[in-house]
């Protein structure tokens, strides 16, 4: 089942073209992921997508409800949530005041017992009354997390979900982004291709805001265009 | 003690006080005057409270507000209305123009709200002046007529402050209900950081807005009562100088803490009747007191006690270290 269908997206800032013509598909179920140069249009998409900017031109679907117009707020509440690339919690707050933040106009609400196993699942629960800024990258990065799943979303669109984060906390995140695939479906931006290469059913490429690429890892990673404009020969 | 006398035990205390003081102060009149004046700053502080401390916005057109329900609420009690019934229709209307001079801070935050608020507060000042018809202009309104009580008698001295009294405590018990509702709960991620506040699902035009509403109610039914009680208001008495006393209650206080706005009206709303002997300094003290809260109390007196208490234990040692935003 398609879960999100993006067609024609195209998001111009003045004079720059952030995204021409990007369509995307995804279906339930399939972790998606995109890369791409820095500039290249992946956080822009993911804003345009949750509502947070309006393309010129496009339109997007979700769960066959078209979401071009809807405020941020309603995306989250038909089940579509994202994160941020720099990391964002209410970090004056404690853990505890983030979860129920996050729990307060759910559309679809974790039951308590929910919360508490998600809670435990992701390490976090000897932190409850810990302030959010006080915790380190790699909790708030969890926090992040958890604040999502509490919302029961259908889609978490994560942007550099391992960015800044240690190699031992990338591997980590990796294991815990995997056993998260059987939760909700995931949609993954990354530079670190390992988190792709683990975690993608399938890749999206983007370059100066053009799609340039789409298919399995293996396929995509060894794709001569990809190689030449993004990966260079070092990863590939 | 149970968890529900706890919870509302310093509000019982504050209740009591609040009612004691008018009762013990009724032989000097001019002492209940100070503490019929404190209670509408504790009421406003409160208010004000709501947006600046909990919501994260700092509204300079508060006195504005305050005025516009005073004027309205004075208008309609001289073309007939009972007090009561003006003062419901005119708190509500200029709680609603509340809500519409509250439309920037869908747009702008922080500082740049603050400079929109106070082009706000200016332009409501000038309007007081300009609308002679209704507000005799700068000449203002004296012998406002008290409030009428059913039974024909009126509502003066320390029945008048007991009302205040009353007023100001249903303000603090309401704002302490708000903030510990989920209403509070999105005005808190409001304040920390609304575009995350947004994404988690909170619709947050709708509780800026709201938000909006219940302080400029605050507002405006101290407005309302406010104009009776001192029997002469003028646009002067509603300019941006009241915006800023408020505002200096609740930063002195502690803003976003229940008790720290209370406790700086308390404080602060006497000092000009202490210091009116000392009127050529007045202003310089007055001065020097909002630059020596910004400076040296950032959180409040409420605010420095709790960061203190936080870094007497030795986990919060690292907080304290962590850059302040």
């Amino acid at each position: 089942m398609t879960l999100l269908n993006a067609q024609r997206i195209s998001m111009q800032f003045g004079g720059l073209i952030a995204l021409r013509d990007v369509d995307m598909r995804q279906v339930a179920g399939e972790t998606l992921g995109m890369i791409g140069p820095n500039g290249s249009g992946k956080t822009t998409f993911v804003n345009v997508i949750t509502g947070h900017l309006t393309p010129q031109r496009g339109e997007v679907h979700f769960d066959d409800i078209s979401l071009l117009g809807r405020k941020p707020f309603q995306i989250a509440a038909a089940g579509l949530t994202r994160t941020y690339q720099a990391v964002r919690v209410f970090s004056e707050l404690t853990v505890q005041e983030n979860i129920a933040t996050a729990l307060v106009d759910a559309a679809r609400p974790l039951d308590s017992d929910g919360v508490a196993e998600t809670t435990e699942w992701l390490e976090l629960r000897h932190r409850l009354d810990a302030r959010a800024g006080s915790l380190t990258l790699y909790e708030q990065r969890r926090l992040e997390v958890l604040m999502r799943l509490v919302q029961r979303p259908k889609l978490l669109m994560l942007d550099e979900p391992v960015g800044g984060l240690s190699s031992t906390e990338v591997r980590a995140t990796i294991d815990l982004l995997s056993e998260l695939k059987a939760r909700c479906t995931l949609f993954v931006i990354e530079h670190t291709m390992k988190v792709i290469r683990e975690l993608a059913d399938r890749v999206v490429v983007l370059l100066a805001g053009e799609k340039i690429a789409d298919g399995p890892p293996a396929e995509v990673l060894a794709d001569q265009r990809v190689v030449e404009k993004y990966l260079g020969s070092a990863d590939a | 003690m149970t968890g529900l006398m706890r919870r509302w035990l310093a509000h019982a205390i504050f209740a009591l006080a609040a009612f004691a003081t008018p009762l013990l102060l009724s032989g000097n009149r001019y002492f209940a005057f100070i503490a019929g004046i404190t209670f509408f700053s504790v009421l406003w502080a409160t208010g004000m409270n709501l947006l600046y401390g909990y919501t994260g916005l700092m509204p300079l057109m508060f006195g504005g507000i305050a005025g516009i329900s005073a004027y309205v609420t004075i208008g309609l009690s001289a073309n007939g209305w009972s007090f009561w019934l003006a003062m419901l229709v005119g708190s509500v209307a200029a709680s609603l123009v509340g809500i519409v001079l509250g439309l920037p801070a869908l747009r702008l935050r922080g500082f740049y709200f603050t400079l929109c608020s106070l082009v706000i507060q200016t332009v409501i000042t000038l309007a007081f002046v300009y609308f002679v018809n209704l507000t005799n202009g700068d000449v203002g309104i004296s012998h406002i007529p008290l409030p009428e009580l059913p039974g024909g008698r009126q509502l003066a001295g320390t029945a008048y402050e007991l009302v205040l009294a009353t007023i100001a405590v249903i303000g603090v018990v309401v704002l302490t209900v708000i903030v510990e509702s989920s209403f509070g709960r999105r005005l808190t991620a409001i304040r920390e950081d609304d575009g995350l506040a947004e994404t988690l699902g909170i619709n947050v035009t709708r509780q800026k807005l709201a938000a909006f509403f219940v302080a400029s109610l605050f507002a405006s039914v101290g407005g309302a009562l406010y104009a009776p009680y001192v029997g002469f208001i003028s646009p002067r008495s509603f300019d941006v100088l009241l915006s800023l006393n408020i505002w200096v209650m609740v930063a002195f206080g502690g803003r976003g803490t229940i008790w720290g706005p209370v406790i700086g009206a308390v404080i602060l709303a006497p000092v000009p009747f202490v210091l009116q002997d000392y009127y050529t300094i007045k202003d310089v003290v007055y001065g020097l007191l909002i630059i020596g809260v910004v400076v040296l109390l950032p959180g409040g007196i409420v605010g420095g006690v709790k960061r203190k208490g936080r870094a007497d234990a030795p986990a919060a040692v690292a907080k304290q270290a962590a850059p302040v935003r």
